[in-house]
């Protein structure tokens, strides 16, 4: 005769509530791990507006120029890539068409650790946790773009040095905020302080971007062999 | 019911009934005689630093070490701090102040200042109140005070470690909280008869102010 305790009926009702709690874990696992939870971001991400694929190659390295590069690209946000400092260099201070590829920006840490980074040719960089390890705020920072990025021995064209440092922000564009040049906002980063000194220097605008006719440059000329 | 169970019954009732009015008396009573009318004439005095001090040599140190647009320079922090390469001090007048573009202006400054005294107004009293023993300030006022114990990472703070015990830029600030304000009796010591920061404490705010 089976013991009442060993009867598949039994069985049922005591493995019942456990794999009922299992289920309601891996449920929650999956809707955390396919949905952003935290609501700031939630909003901040939403408030970023769809791709315009009219001006970019969406969710590509090209995509949004000038928009805080983190709100999406951090361990908060939903890309599946983060970045530890990311932002748009721009030739003026007002036009947006005007993008600066090739511009070489340089930070150095705290650590006093410095790297140069390249921006591609719609005029975005990113560093990558792996690209800049252990990278200790607060940052100096600096762009320059020569007349030939790809020429090592190019003359310069163009040098920024920000003036102030950056604390913590990973996104430049959370201060330099696109259009918005104000008491709390110093606006797009540039290279020329008006939009006329841009029209007489001549720059270069890649288009279109990215161009397969131009390689992309990824070192600036203190990284090249 | 006989008439015995049912005088217990209403003087039961009676006495429930008469017990929660006079609590409701009681709370009411008690929550309106506390509540006076707002005393506008009355102020809170708080020993304060020395202001002067603070404009030549602890402003710019500070301004730029914790004011960023990232940082201190923006609207959310209690402790907000203006500055040209960060916030700017929006009014009326001077709407036009941009980002990184004029310089910082001395209404600026004053705010600076006034941020640091408004975070913790009477830890900044009993701080100041021992200026006069700098050896017992900096033991039992300075490590108090929220301004200090963040970037020493006494306490959390977001922005990480801003500031260690053997840097220049706490030796500045130490020593412009060092100037004593009040005298021992507790009256106040006029603007211009105080101490002035000594030039090592002096070229440690300059070191500081260069940072990073």
């Amino acid at each position: 005769m089976q013991h009442p305790r060993n009867t598949p009926r039994s069985w049922l009702s005591a493995k019942l509530p456990f794999a009922t709690g299992a289920l309601v874990v891996v449920g929650l696992a999956l809707v955390g791990s396919s949905c952003n939870l935290d609501p700031v971001n939630r909003a901040a991400v939403n408030a970023l507006g769809p791709e315009r694929d009219d001006l970019y190659l969406p969710e590509s390295e090209f995509h949004r120029p000038g928009e805080p590069c983190a709100t999406c690209h951090s361990s908060a946000g939903p890309a599946d890539s983060q970045f530890v400092l990311g932002g748009t260099i721009f030739w003026g201070p007002r036009n947006y068409d005007r993008r600066v590829d090739g511009a070489y920006v340089r930070i150095k840490d705290a650590r006093k650790t410095t790297k140069c980074f390249v921006t591609n040719c719609n005029g975005n960089f990113f560093v990558r946790p792996e690209e800049f390890e252990k990278l200790t705020f607060p940052l100096l920072v600096s762009v320059e773009r020569t007349q030939d990025p790809y020429n090592s021995n190019s003359p310069r064209l163009a040098f920024k040095e920000m003036g102030g440092h950056i604390g913590r922000e990973a996104s430049c564009a959370t201060c330099h905020i696109l259009g918005l040049k104000d008491f709390g906002s110093p606006g797009q980063i540039y290279l020329f302080a008006d939009e006329a000194q841009v029209d007489q220097a001549k720059v270069p605008v890649t288009v279109p971007c990215p161009n397969p006719d131009k390689p992309t440059i990824v070192r600036c000329p203190e990284d090249r062999l | 019911m006989s008439a015995t169970k049912l005088a217990v019954r209403v003087g039961a009732a009676l006495a429930v009934t008469a017990f929660v009015a006079s609590g409701v008396v009681a709370l009411t009573a008690s929550t309106t005689s506390c509540a006076s009318s707002p005393d506008t004439d009355r102020i809170t005095a708080v020993i304060q630093p020395d202001y002067e001090s603070y404009r030549l040599h602890v402003d710019r140190y500070l301004n730029r070490r914790c004011g960023t647009l990232d940082c201190h320079g923006q609207p959310g922090r209690a402790y907000r701090m203006y500055g040209r390469e960060g916030f700017r001090l929006y009014t009326v007048a001077d709407g036009g102040l941009i980002s990184g573009v004029q310089p910082s202006t001395p209404e600026e400054t004053l705010a600076n200042f006034q941020a640091i005294v408004g975070l913790e107004p009477e830890e900044m009293s009993r701080t100041m109140a021992l200026a006069n023993d700098p050896d017992l300030q900096e033991a039992e006022g300075l490590k108090r005070l929220i301004f200090i114990r963040k970037p020493l990472r006494l306490e959390r703070h977001k922005g990480g470690p801003a500031m260690a015990e053997d840097d220049p830029g706490y030796r500045c600030v130490r020593a412009w909280l060092a100037i004593p304000t009040v005298r021992p009796d507790g009256s106040p010591i006029p603007p211009d008869q105080r101490q002035k920061m000594s030039p090592l404490a002096i070229a440690n705010c300059q070191q500081a102010e260069s940072f990073p």
